[in-house]
């Protein structure tokens, strides 16, 4: 230790000694060199290009798979366990403030690119379906706005229109298909609406970043407290604004650092009293349904405060993995595939959930079925199994737009063969 | 062997080390409590306490509901096929149906069965499970007498409230219990707040339905007495009598639930009227014509309820000791926030007093004993820190067999009043004494290898020494690395223990410990207490212990702030925790004879033991029984009232912590944490404790020798700061 160094751990007055509490390895080089376990962890930081952080793969795997296993049970405890839109919308808001770096016009530019594309596919395999089975423009009796409407097919400003009560191709699907297949949509239309304000929301978020985190949440409260008509397609698209607001300005505050100035407690410490004001929210709010119970995804301010409680306690744990944990390394396939098919997954995956009923009905006119099998007929898991292969039929069919969009070379089933985060050792 | 247990390389953050089954330490605390919690949920259950449902639905439509059951007779079967197109039967002519709901209750069933004995009438029982659980005499009365078992459920909720797998679990436990009781099961229902079949609705209709898939035959009513609103005795007859003469009829009474004197009155009248009219008196099964509902079980499904039944009376029997335990908690916990919010505010007052002094200012030179293993992260902090001490000062580094750079950093250092003494590992408390052993002067200050003095720490330890009758000065240690969470929960912890609990025991007279971190001993006082030894894992507590005996006073110096590094991991901290209160008991079990003692030993021992014993062993470790009264409250009582008195001690909690943060004028930001720290803490202090009172009790003071320096723990007093 030289004595350049230990001036600078003098004490002078008793203020300094406050500075010696810090007890920051880094701050003995000579001693750091005894050590030889360290520079491993250390090397990341040099300047290379930052890989993808795992950790954030494999929230967004784990939202997808949820949204699915709920679309296919309806168990009302899951979105509680797993909060999937929140932890959805947190990611893209981080992702989006990461790229507003660059001009914010052709960041926007970009996303559309990317997210468009997809959604048009998509369309053009359902809108001809409905046509088909009785949707039309004179289905509302208002051909001019049902041909106005069809433009959010274009461009999802709102949600893309679609026909609740149809034809039900000859009785093998349930007259409320295309409703069902349309459930995703809102998705894309609170995700544009989040990319088009990003700037703003970003700008805001530099100049007074509590206030514009909480903000969406106080709107959430207004919205939500019968004082305003929800009614309308302007308020659908507000009302989840509002919801999700706050977990993309979460997003973007993680990007931003700034989770990481604040002291570390402060996190963990508010947010299960976070979650447990939005519990209480949920429990006191009116059930539909008694004998399914409260269902978050039904309360938008429950969900709003428990999305922003969970996705603040999953960003602070964030421990950015440059390579998959020992554990999680054989899930390596499955989480990058679904990565990049993230939308083309959850565009098509409650389409496949419909398809499964025509499947599985005429299985109840076979007598071997009938007679030996009708637990698994009437079990709930068989819809999801026999949705798994349909969603990789979608990936295989339909997935290529991902990449088209991205101005990627398209594969077809991106799995990858090698597991790409392995360890050395 | 100790040796090469201590000088085990740590490990290192680069390769973690793989997790591993959850560690046995759990193991016994986890089982007491849940087992305590297990037998507290029976409890609630016998008790009809469960969830404490008094909600019914209503649905305006009853579109789902098929019209050939609305019109159809009292008993609907749903089961098997018949579950999407369900059968209605109806009680013959001239048969009468007589049922009694929500029982056995002990006052008014025994009444009531005798009245049917006497008129030689057989009829239907719907019971609770829980009055099942409570009552098993009068079931098997029941079902001796020739009558017929129906379920009701086991808590009696409106069912259309309640998912399909609760309507399971309160059919299959009611079983349970009448299998451990009587040792039959029953295949015949009848849903809470039901009635007539023309009341079935949109949401009650699903609860029929699926109580037929589950095999059971449901039993709605014709006539319903409403004998629970006490209408006279001659309503109850009115409402009883048929529509048409003759016509078959399902009767609804009740036999527990309140006081059902209007019902017994009725019974024998209407009994009588309808006999007149010439009814026969049937149970369901024989109305029906199919024998009876109710199957005697056999082997597993009766040990089961057997097991079951016994395990409810088991707790039945235990609840009014844990409410008297809660009381006794609840006493001690508040007498210790009274205690401790009066005792500081005197101390405050005490030495803060315009002018006061503990004598004649002290400003002999001071000898600080450093103790280090393994502190080469900290090491130079700390001497640099007592290189700017304003008090003459000679520091004495004893390096305890280090296996890394410590004693090559402090030589290296070459500070002037600093000295070092290297020795083979062998331990704290013999290092602290080769320290002692080679001190220059009269008053020694110890601290730890990864402390951190302030310039003015030394001369203020040292002040109360100009009192001649005190032996050693306690100083303030605070948390340095109090950003993370564990840190920022133990900097309240510090905040709280130094500035409420340490000048409480000062006012007493009582101090327990001595912190290791910082800490002033005059040397005769030492000497006197024999040192510090080893044969306990703390100490520092011993040798406090020891000097009350020796009839010296022990006070707290506020000013005296030395930071000192907390464990940063959890396991850190438990082994910490384990050492200190297993050390504590040790101490306490090693200074037991005190309290036969004359003069100030026998004060400490008569005072300070018990009030340490009361505080820091016996209420943390009955302090469970708050935690699962807090459970059983939420989900069998009252939830809002139990959470209302659960935020109450929080807040009384919080008014403490407030106030410690001002009397150390720290900032108050770090209480944002309290609640989380108030939930995990306590739970952790007193898995902790039942560890320690569990090893205490079972062997510890067989192998108390042995057990000095068995490695793990011995090992974790000299890194436990450093490890990181």
């Amino acid at each position: 230790m030289s004595t350049a160094e230990r001036g600078a751990y003098g004490i002078q007055d008793s203020s300094e000694t406050m500075a010696l509490r810090v007890m920051d390895p880094a701050a003995f080089p000579s001693q750091r060199d005894t050590e030889p376990a360290e520079p491993v962890a250390a090397a990341p930081e040099l300047a290379r290009k930052p890989g993808r952080d795992r950790y954030l793969d494999l929230l967004r795997a784990l939202a997808l798979i949820r949204v699915v296993i709920y679309h296919n049970f309806s168990w009302t405890w899951l979105p509680i366990v797993f909060p999937s839109m929140g932890v959805m919308f947190a990611l893209a808001g981080s992702l989006m403030a990461r790229s507003l770096k660059r001009p914010a016009l052709s960041v926007i530019r970009g996303r559309l690119r990317r997210l468009l594309p997809p959604m048009w596919l998509f369309g053009a395999v359902v809108v001809p379906l409905m046509l088909l089975q009785g949707w039309g423009p004179n289905y509302d009796h208002h051909p001019n706005w049902w041909w106005g409407e069809l433009a959010y097919w274009i461009l999802p400003l709102s949600e893309p229109p679609f026909g609740d009560s149809l034809h039900t191709f000859g009785g093998h699907l349930p007259a409320s298909w295309a409703e069902q297949i349309s459930v995703p949509l809102w998705y894309l239309r609170a995700y544009l609406w989040y990319v088009l304000l990003s700037p703003l929301l970003l700008k805001a978020m530099r100049k007074l970043p509590w206030v514009t985190l909480l903000v969406p949440l106080a709107l959430a409260f207004f919205i939500n407290s019968g004082l305003v008509d929800q009614s309308g397609r302007l308020m659908e698209a507000a009302t989840d604004f509002t919801t999700f607001g706050s977990c993309w300005l979460l997003g973007m505050a993680h990007q931003e650092g700034l989770l990481r100035r604040i002291p570390q407690y402060i996190v963990p410490s508010v947010a299960p009293l976070v979650l447990a004001f939005g519990y209480w929210w949920l429990m006191r709010s009116p059930v539909d349904n008694p004998r399914i119970g409260h269902d978050l995804e039904a309360v938008p301010v429950a969900q709003a405060i428990w999305s922003f409680g969970a996705v603040m306690l999953l960003l602070h744990l964030s421990p950015s993995w440059e390579q998959w944990p020992k554990p999680l390394e054989r899930f390596n396939g499955v989480i990058s595939l679904l990565n990049s098919r993230a939308v083309t997954v959850y565009l098509w995956h409650s389409f496949a959930l419909v398809l499964t009923e025509p499947l599985i009905d005429p299985l109840w006119s076979n007598s071997f079925f009938y007679d030996h099998l009708q637990w698994v007929l009437a079990s709930q898991w068989t819809p999801l199994v026999l949705a798994v292969p349909l969603i990789c039929l979608a990936i295989l069919l339909f997935g290529w737009i991902e990449d088209v969009a991205a101005k990627r070379r398209p594969r077809l089933f991106p799995y990858p063969r090698r597991a790409k985060g392995r360890r050395g050792r | 062997m100790s040796r090469s247990r201590h000088q085990r390389p740590r490990q290192s953050i680069a390769r973690p080390r793989r997790l591993v089954a959850p560690p046995l330490r759990f193991f016994l605390p986890v089982t007491v409590l849940a087992t305590l919690l297990a037998l507290m949920v029976l409890r609630g259950m016998a008790n009809n306490e469960v969830f404490h449902d008094d909600k019914i639905a209503v649905s305006v439509d009853k579109a789902t509901v098929p019209t050939s059951v609305l019109e159809g007779g009292p008993v609907v079967d749903a089961r098997g096929d018949k579950n999407g197109k369900p059968v209605s039967y109806t009680v013959p002519d001239k048969t009468v149906v007589l049922s009694f709901d929500d029982g056995p209750s002990p006052e008014w069933t025994p009444k009531i069965l005798k009245v049917l004995k006497r008129e030689n009438v057989r009829a239907d029982f719907f019971v609770t499970g829980s009055m099942v659980a409570r009552n098993p005499e009068l079931i098997r009365q029941i079902v001796a007498e020739g009558h017929e078992i129906g379920l009701h459920t086991f808590t009696h909720p409106d069912l259309a409230l309640h998912t399909g797998s609760r309507l399971t679990w309160e059919l299959g436990e009611t079983q349970l219990a009448l299998a451990g009781v009587a040792g039959i099961h029953s295949s015949l229902f009848r849903p809470p707040y039901s009635s007539t079949v023309d009341a079935l609705d949109d949401w009650s209709w699903p609860v029929t339905k699926q109580a037929g898939s589950e095999g059971y035959l449901t039993a709605f009513i014709n006539k319903d007495t409403d004998d629970w609103k006490r209408p006279g005795v001659d309503a109850i007859v009115r409402s009883a009598m048929p529509d048409l003469p003759g016509q078959g009829e399902m009767i609804l009474m009740h036999d527990a639930g309140g006081n059902r004197s209007q019902t017994l009155a009725a019974l024998p009248i209407i009994i009588d009227k309808l006999k007149a009219q010439g009814y026969t008196f049937k149970t369901t099964a024989q109305a029906l014509g199919t024998g009876t509902a109710n199957t005697k079980v056999t082997s597993y499904n009766l040990w089961v309820g057997k097991a079951f039944l016994w395990c409810t009376t088991f707790s039945v029997w235990l609840l009014p000791w844990l409410v008297a335990l809660l009381a006794v908690v609840g006493v001690l916990v508040m007498a210790r926030f009274a205690l401790m919010l009066v005792l500081s505010a005197v101390h405050v007052r005490r030495v803060r007093r315009k002018g006061f002094s503990w004598g004649d200012p002290v400003t002999e030179p001071v000898t600080v004993v450093v103790p280090a293993y393994n502190e080469q992260e900290c090491i130079t902090n700390t001497l640099l820190s007592l290189a700017a001490s304003d008090h003459p000062i000679e520091v004495i580094v004893v390096d305890d067999g280090s296996s890394d750079d410590t004693a090559a950093i402090v030589r290296e250092l070459d500070l002037p009043m600093v000295r070092l003494i290297q020795q083979p590992n062998s331990g704290k408390p013999t290092a602290l004494n080769t320290g002692v052993a080679a001190a220059s002067y009269d008053l020694i200050v110890m601290m730890d290898g990864d402390t951190v003095f302030e310039p003015s720490t030394v001369r203020e330890l040292v002040q109360p020494f100009g009192d001649p009758r005190v032996g050693a000065v306690a100083g303030n240690a605070k948390v340095g690395n109090r950003d993370t969470l564990i840190g920022a929960w133990q900097h309240i912890e510090y905040v709280m223990g130094f500035n409420l609990d340490r000048r409480m025991y000062d006012v007493l007279n009582c101090m327990p410990t001595i912190p290791g971190a910082v800490g002033g001993f005059r040397r005769s006082a030492l000497d006197q207490a024999g040192g510090m030894s080893d044969d306990t894992l703390a100490e520092d507590t011993d040798v406090t212990m020891a000097l009350h005996r020796a009839g010296w006073k022990v006070v707290y110096a506020e000013n005296a702030r030395a930071w000192t590094e907390a464990p940063v991991s959890m396991k850190q901290l438990w082994s910490q925790r384990y050492r200190w209160s297993y050390g504590t008991m040790q101490a306490m079990w090693k200074h037991r004879h005190s309290v036969l003692e004359r003069g100030e030993a026998g004060h400490f021992g008569r005072v300070g033991l018990p009030f340490v014993a009361l505080f820091m062993v016996v209420t943390p470790l009955l302090a469970p029984a708050i935690d699962i009264g807090m459970v059983y409250g939420v989900v069998f009582v009252d939830a809002y009232k139990t959470l209302a008195a659960w935020f109450a001690v929080m807040a009384l909690q919080a008014v403490c912590a407030w106030w410690s943060f001002r009397l150390d004028k720290e900032p108050a930001w770090h209480l944002i944490t309290l609640p989380a720290q108030q939930v995990v803490y306590r739970v952790l202090m007193y898995m902790v404790l039942l560890q320690s009172a569990i090893t205490a009790l079972t062997g510890g003071r067989l192998r108390w020798q042995k057990l000095r320096r068995t490695g793990e723990v011995g090992l974790e007093f000299a890194t436990g700061g450093t490890t990181s």
